[in-house]
C-alpha cells in the first residue's frame, strides 16, 4: 500500500440523530450521532439489546430510521439506498451463505452482485487464503463448513466488494483465537487501504487493540465515545463495567 | 444484474438435493405414467377389436338381414384418453343399436372392473394435479423464507441491487430450473408413446402438447403461488404450512365441494324419474295402439302373402307414429333434465374454477376429448351410426325393424320355399368415432388455460408486490 489517502472532510460514514422505534413500541436507537472517516476503525461496544445491530440496518437500510439519518459518503441511506449500498460492503453477525455452493461459487455470486465482475478464478483463490481459509476448502460446498470457515468467506466478499466503508456486525464472534488475532491484522490492513470501518463487538480487548474510536451503547444511546488514544492507559473493561453499573444504580436511584 | 440474480437462482436449485431427489421421482412419475397409459390403451384396443370381433360373429350364419334386431357398437379407445383419463372409464362403452329408439350406453370401465376405480388410475392427469404441484411447492415454499433464515438475502441486499429485479430474478430463475427438466422429460414420455404402440394423429399430437402446455402452466401457477406464500411470511415452516393447507385445498376440497354445492342448490330430475315417467307414457302408447290394431282390415283377404305384407306395412306405420309421439316426449323430459344438467354443471365449474386444480382437469380433460361432454358426444355419434343402421337395414330387408316389433316373414316363391343364402355379417356398415373437433375441443379449453395463465400472473404480481415490502432482515 502507499500513502494513507488525506483524510477527507466528509465522514464517511455519518449517523446523525439516528432513532430508531420499532413497530411495537421499543425505542431501540435514541438520537445516535458519530463519524467514522476514511482510514478509522469506529469500534461500537455495547450489551445485548443495546442497540448495535440496529444501527448497522439503518445504515444498510434494511429498516428506516423514525427520525434523524444515516450517510454513507454523504448519501442519506434511506433517500437513495441503491446509491449508497454501491459504498459499503457488509459482514453479517452469522453468515450463512449457499449451502450448495462453494466458497468460490459464493464469492463469485456475491462479487458479481456486488458490482466486481472482473474478477478471476486466482483472485478468488487469494482473497480466501488472506482471510486464512485453507486451499482444500476452496472447491467445498458450504454445508460442510463450520461457522468460523463461513465467517471467513463472509468477510472475503465484503473484501472482494472494494467499497469504502465496511460494516462487521460482530465479525470476530464465531473466530478462534488465531483467526481473531488474524482477523484483527486484516482489519488493520484495510484501514491501510483507507477503508472507513464501522464494526460492533463484545470484544473490549480487540476494541481496544485496533479501533481509533470506541463507543459505549446502552438502551439505545451512546452512552461513551472516546478516541483510542485518549484509552491507551485506561483499563477498558473496567470503564466499560462502570459505565453499565452507572446505568443500573441511575436505575435504582 | 437480473442475469446474475437468474444464473444463481439455476444453479442453485439445481445443485441442491432436494431437486435431485424430487426431479428424479418427477421423472419416474412421468415416464410411468406414459408407460401405463399405453400398457393400458394397448389392452383396452384388445378388448374393442375382440367385442367388436364377437358382435360380428353372433350374425354369421344368419340367412336373413331381417333377423338382426340389434347389434352393439363400442366406444374405441383413443390414445389420449390412457393419459389423460377424464370420464372415458366412468360412462357406458357398449351401445346396443336399433334401427330407431332412444340409445344408452352401458358397461362402463369402472363398472366391469370396479377394481380400478378404488384408487383410479395412474394417468398423465393425475400426475400434474396431485403430484408436480406439490413438488411446486416442496421447492418453492421457501425462495424468499428460506434465504432470509439462511441469512443470504440480508446479503443480497448489502448491495445495491433493485428489490424487483430480485423477485424478478428468483421468479423467472426457478421457473426455468424447473420446467425445463420437466419438459424434457415430459418430451421423452410422449415420444415413447408411438415406440408403445400408442398411435397419436397429427391431431392427437397437438392436443398432447396443448395438455403438457395446460400441466406446465398449473405447474407455474402452484410454483408462483409458493413463492408468493414465501413472500409474505418469516419463516419457511410457516410458508410450508400456508401452502399445504392451500394444497389441500385447492385440490381436494374445492372441486369436490362445488359439485356438492352446486349439486344442492340445482334440482336434476333423477333418471329414475325421467324412466317412470317414459314408461308410463308408453304403456299408455301400447294401450292405444292395441285398440288401433282391430281397426286393422286387410284390403286383399285372399292373398296371404299381401295380406301379411299389409299388415307388417300397418304395423311399421303405427311404429313411426308411436316412434315419433315417443320421441316428442321423451325429447321434452330429456331437454328439461339437460338443461337442468348444464345448469348445475355450469354452476359447479363456476365454483369449482377458483381452484387452480378443477381448472387444469376442466382443461386437459377439453383437450383430450374426454372431459364431462364425451358421454354426450358419444351418443351423437352413436346416433348418427344409428341413421346409418337404419337406412342400410332398410336397404336389406325393405324396412326397418325397431325396438319391441314383431315381425313375421318367410320368403316364399312360387309356393316353394327359396333355399336361403347367409349373409355378410362384415357388410353392416362400421361405427367410426370422430373425437370431437379440435378447434372446439380448444375453445372448450381456452377459458380455463386462461385462466391458469391468469392465475400465473395474479401470483406472480403478488410475490412481486408483497417482496417490494419485505423485510430482508
Ligand atoms: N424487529 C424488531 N422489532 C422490535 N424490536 C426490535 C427488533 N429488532 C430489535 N429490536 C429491539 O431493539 C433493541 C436493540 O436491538 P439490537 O438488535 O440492535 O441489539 P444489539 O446491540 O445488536 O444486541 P446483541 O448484542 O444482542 O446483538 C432491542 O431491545 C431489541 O429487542
Ligand atoms: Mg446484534
Amino acid at each position: 500500500m502507499s500513502e494513507l489517502p488525506l483524510q477527507s472532510t466528509q465522514p464517511m460514514l455519518e449517523a446523525v440523530n439516528l432513532t430508531k422505534r420499532y413497530e411495537d413500541g421499543v425505542l431501540a436507537l435514541d438520537r445516535v450521532s458519530f463519524q467514522v472517516r476514511a482510514g478509522e476503525i469506529f469500534a461500537m461496544l455495547g450489551g445485548n439489546g443495546a442497540g448495535k445491530t440496529t444501527t448497522i440496518n439503518l445504515f444498510l437500510n434494511f429498516i428506516e430510521p423514525t427520525e434523524g439519518e444515516a450517510r454513507i459518503n454523504g448519501i442519506v441511506t434511506h433517500l437513495e439506498p441503491l446509491k449508497a449500498k454501491e459504498q459499503i460492503a457488509f459482514v453479517s453477525e452469522n453468515v450463512m451463505l449457499y449451502a450448495n455452493f462453494t466458497a468460490i461459487q459464493n464469492l463469485d455470486f456475491f462479487a458479481r452482485l456486488g458490482g466486481q465482475t472482473h474478477y478471476t478464478r486466482d483472485d478468488y483463490h487469494n482473497v480466501l487464503l488472506r482471510v486464512g481459509l485453507a486451499k482444500e476448502a476452496h472447491h467445498k460446498r458450504l454445508r460442510g463448513y463450520s461457522k468460523g470457515m463461513r465467517q471467513k468467506c463472509g468477510i472475503a466478499i465484503a473484501i472482494l466488494k472494494n467499497a469504502p466503508a465496511i460494516l462487521l456486525d460482530e465479525p470476530t464472534s464465531g473466530l478462534d483465537p488465531k483467526a481473531g488475532h488474524d482477523f484483527i491484522e486484516l482489519l488493520a490492513s484495510l484501514r491501510a487501504e483507507g477503508k472507513a470501518i464501522l464494526m460492533s463487538t463484545h470484544d473490549i480487548f480487540r476494541a481496544k487493540e485496533i479501533a481509533d474510536s470506541v463507543a459505549i451503547m446502552n438502551d439505545g444511546k451512546i452512552i461513551m465515545q472516546r478516541p483510542a488514544a485518549a484509552l491507551v492507559d485506561t483499563d477498558l473493561e473496567q470503564l466499560y463495567m462502570q459505565y453499565m453499573a452507572g446505568r443500573s444504580s441511575e436505575l435504582v436511584g | 444484474m437480473l442475469r446474475i440474480l437468474i444464473e444463481k437462482e439455476i444453479r442453485e436449485i439445481i445443485g441442491s438435493a432436494k431437486f435431485a431427489v424430487i426431479f428424479g421421482a418427477c421423472a419416474i412419475l412421468i415416464l410411468t405414467s406414459c408407460y401405463v397409459g399405453a400398457r393400458t390403451y394397448q389392452a383396452n384396443r384388445a378388448q374393442y377389436e375382440a367385442a367388436k370381433a364377437e358382435n360380428l360373429r353372433q350374425f354369421e350364419g344368419m340367412t336373413d338381414w331381417f333377423n338382426i334386431q340389434q347389434h352393439r357398437i363400442f366406444l374405441p379407445p383413443q390414445p389420449l384418453a390412457s393419459l389423460v383419463n377424464g370420464v372415458s372409464n366412468d360412462i357406458g362403452r357398449t351401445t346396443e343399436v336399433w334401427g330407431r329408439g332412444e340409445l344408452s350406453a352401458q358397461d362402463s370401465k369402472f363398472g366391469d372392473e370396479p377394481i380400478y376405480a378404488v384408487f383410479r388410475f395412474l394417468d398423465l392427469e393425475f400426475m400434474f394435479q396431485v403430484v408436480l404441484s406439490l413438488f411446486a411447492v416442496l421447492l418453492g415454499y421457501d425462495a424468499i423464507s428460506g434465504e432470509k433464515e439462511r441469512g443470504t438475502l440480508k446479503l443480497s441486499f448489502a448491495n445495491a441491487v433493485p428489490r424487483d429485479k430480485y423477485i424478478l430474478g428468483k421468479i423467472i430463475g426457478s421457473l426455468t430450473a424447473l420446467t425445463v427438466p420437466l419438459v424434457v422429460a415430459l418430451g421423452i414420455g410422449s415420444l415413447l408413446l408411438p415406440l408403445l404402440g400408442v398411435p397419436l394423429s397429427g391431431d392427437d399430437w397437438l392436443r398432447l402438447f396443448l395438455v403438457i402446455l395446460t400441466g406446465l402452466l398449473y405447474f407455474a401457477a402452484f410454483l408462483t403461488l409458493s413463492i408468493f406464500v414465501s413472500a409474505r411470511t418469516e419463516r419457511s415452516s410457516n410458508s410450508f404450512l400456508v401452502l399445504l393447507v392451500v394444497w389441500i385445498l385447492c385440490v381436494l376440497i374445492v372441486p369436490r365441494a362445488s359439485v356438492l354445492l352446486a349439486g344442492r342448490a340445482v334440482n336434476v330430475p333423477s333418471v329414475d324419474e325421467i324412466a317412470a315417467q317414459k314408461a308410463r307414457f308408453q304403456q299408455q302408447q301400447w294401450h292405444e295402439d292395441r285398440a288401433s290394431w282391430s281397426n286393422f282390415k286387410p284390403t286383399k283377404s285372399d292373398d296371404p302373402n299381401a295380406m301379411m305384407d299389409e299388415l307388417n306395412r300397418y304395423m311399421e306405420e303405427q311404429a313411426d307414429i308411436r316412434d315419433k309421439k315417443m320421441q316428442e316426449f321423451t325429447a321434452r323430459l330429456n331437454e328439461q333434465r339437460y338443461n337442468k344438467q348444464v345448469e348445475q354443471q355450469n354452476l359447479a365449474f363456476s365454483l369449482a374454477r377458483v381452484s387452480p386444480a378443477a381448472t387444469l382437469s376442466l382443461g386437459v380433460t377439453s383437450l383430450a376429448g374426454t372431459s364431462i361432454t364425451l358421454k354426450d358426444h358419444y351418443n351423437d355419434e352413436a346416433k348418427a351410426y344409428q341413421s346409418l343402421y337404419a337406412n342400410f337395414m332398410k336397404e336389406k330387408t325393405g324396412t326397418n325393424p325397431g325396438g319391441r316389433m314383431f315381425m313375421f316373414r318367410a320368403k316364399i316363391e312360387d309356393g316353394e320355399e327359396v333355399k336361403p343364402e347367409p349373409i355378410n355379417p362384415q357388410e353392416l356398415p362400421e361405427f367410426e368415432y370422430h373425437q370431437p373437433d379440435l378447434a372446439q375441443s380448444i375453445s372448450a379449453a381456452a377459458l380455463d388455460m386462461g385462466l391458469l395463465a391468469f392465475f400465473n400472473l395474479l401470483f406472480f404480481a403478488g410475490a412481486f408486490v408483497s417482496f417490494l415490502r419485505y423485510d430482508v432482515r
